[in-house]
């Protein structure tokens, strides 16, 4: 029944269309010089491409300065760009590479760890909400995976957070990072044994997430 | 197929498994399998479990006026590179007109001082000379002449 719920959500080709369409239509826009198009496409992509950006390099300030010089890149090459490829690939691909280009220059995946929120869980949590203990405990699995995940190499956190978070295929994760479809697989597959290991270590005795 | 793949290569495929990362075969030995086998449907269930746990991981908050400063970072990369352009145009607009003058007052020298305008031993209508000549004061002053108007435009620029 897992395995059928699995499949169903992969085999789903609905879930972006009508983000892509958006897309496409912005991306025209843009070729013909509106100058609004380019605002709302990073308008369209800037939640999911900082995300990527962040989990990718960790540092706030680093992620922050990648994303602008992404969209540099994308005015830059937009003319170049081939419209039957599909363009969120292709942007993450731009925002790979010219992170790939800034760990170049700082010689290795050595940024401070860095928590993305300094606030308590309990303080989101509005008093007397019925659901809130089940979202707190939620928060919290949340916050170890995540802390978890930060402690992977930057190819396993860049799969998990391209499968998981922009559920991504495994052919456009492959586009993304410029490698074979057997790698990605290879790295999706160690990326979550590294995962649970690191929830093990954090939470010993525990089965399950 | 006539082999039959063990438990253990079985359990190596469930993080996959829960990835929706297998193909369509795979996926139903898989689940062949895991009905026979409890240990597996468990596993299966951690791993899945792992899966929906990373689809629901908390985003983190976009950084305040990050569009705003990207746009901005944009306006003012867009504006250096038509600067770029517009220099470069008129470099060349400027060198071609320059040109253009430099062989119509090499005819009219011919003709007015009948080929022959001898300065320093050097006869300054002859072809190649006056080239040599026009060519350097061409580009000398097409350069200066670019640069002083992309600096007027780009003070007008900052002036708006």
């Amino acid at each position: 029944m897992i395995l059928a719920a699995i499949m169903n959500r992969e085999m789903n080709p609905e879930m972006n269309r009508e983000a892509l369409d958006g897309a496409q239509d912005a991306i025209v826009r843009m070729r013909r010089g509106d100058p609004d198009a380019l605002t709302a496409l990073i308008s369209r992509y800037q939640h999911r491409l900082y995300r990527y950006l962040l989990r990718l390099v960790r540092e706030p300030a680093a992620a922050d300065d990648l994303f602008q010089q992404t969209w540099l890149r994308v005015m830059e090459k937009i003319g170049r760009y081939d419209a039957s490829r599909n363009f969120e690939s292709w942007l993450f691909s731009v925002a790979h590479n010219l992170a790939v280009d800034a760990w170049r220059g700082q010689r290795g995946d050595n940024l401070a760890e860095a928590d993305e929120s300094s606030q308590p869980p309990s303080e989101r949590l509005p008093s007397g909400d019925p659901g809130a203990l089940e979202r707190l405990l939620d928060f919290e699995r949340g916050a170890a995976l995540a802390a978890c995940m930060h402690q992977l190499p930057a190819i396993h956190r860049e799969v998990l957070t391209l499968r998981f978070e922009e559920d991504m295929k495994l052919e456009e994760i492959a586009e993304v990072a410029g490698v074979p479809l057997s790698t990605v697989k290879s790295r999706l597959h160690r990326a979550l044994e590294g995962l649970r290991a690191a929830m093990d270590t954090r939470i010993p005795g525990r089965k399950g997430i | 197929m006539s082999e039959h793949p063990s438990h253990a290569s079985f359990a190596a495929l469930l993080p996959l498994a829960a990835a929706g990362a297998l193909d369509i075969h795979q996926q139903r030995s898989l689940e062949e399998h895991a009905r026979e086998c409890e240990a597996c449907r468990r596993e299966l269930e951690i791993w899945s479990g792992y899966s929906q746990a990373l689809r629901r991981l908390p985003p983190p908050a976009i950084p305040a006026q990050l569009m705003e400063r990207t746009r901005r970072r944009l306006v003012q990369e867009h504006a250096a590179a038509a600067d770029r352009r517009w220099d470069e145009l008129m470099l060349g607009a400027l060198a071609l007109f320059a040109w253009t003058v430099g062989l119509t007052f090499w005819f009219v020298a011919r003709l007015v001082t009948g080929g022959e305008l001898v300065v320093m031993g050097a006869n300054l209508v002859r072809f190649g000379t006056w080239t040599a000549g026009s060519t350097v004061l061409v580009w000398l002053t097409a350069a200066v002449a670019a640069l002083a108007l992309g600096r007027r435009r780009r003070e007008f620029r900052r002036a708006l």
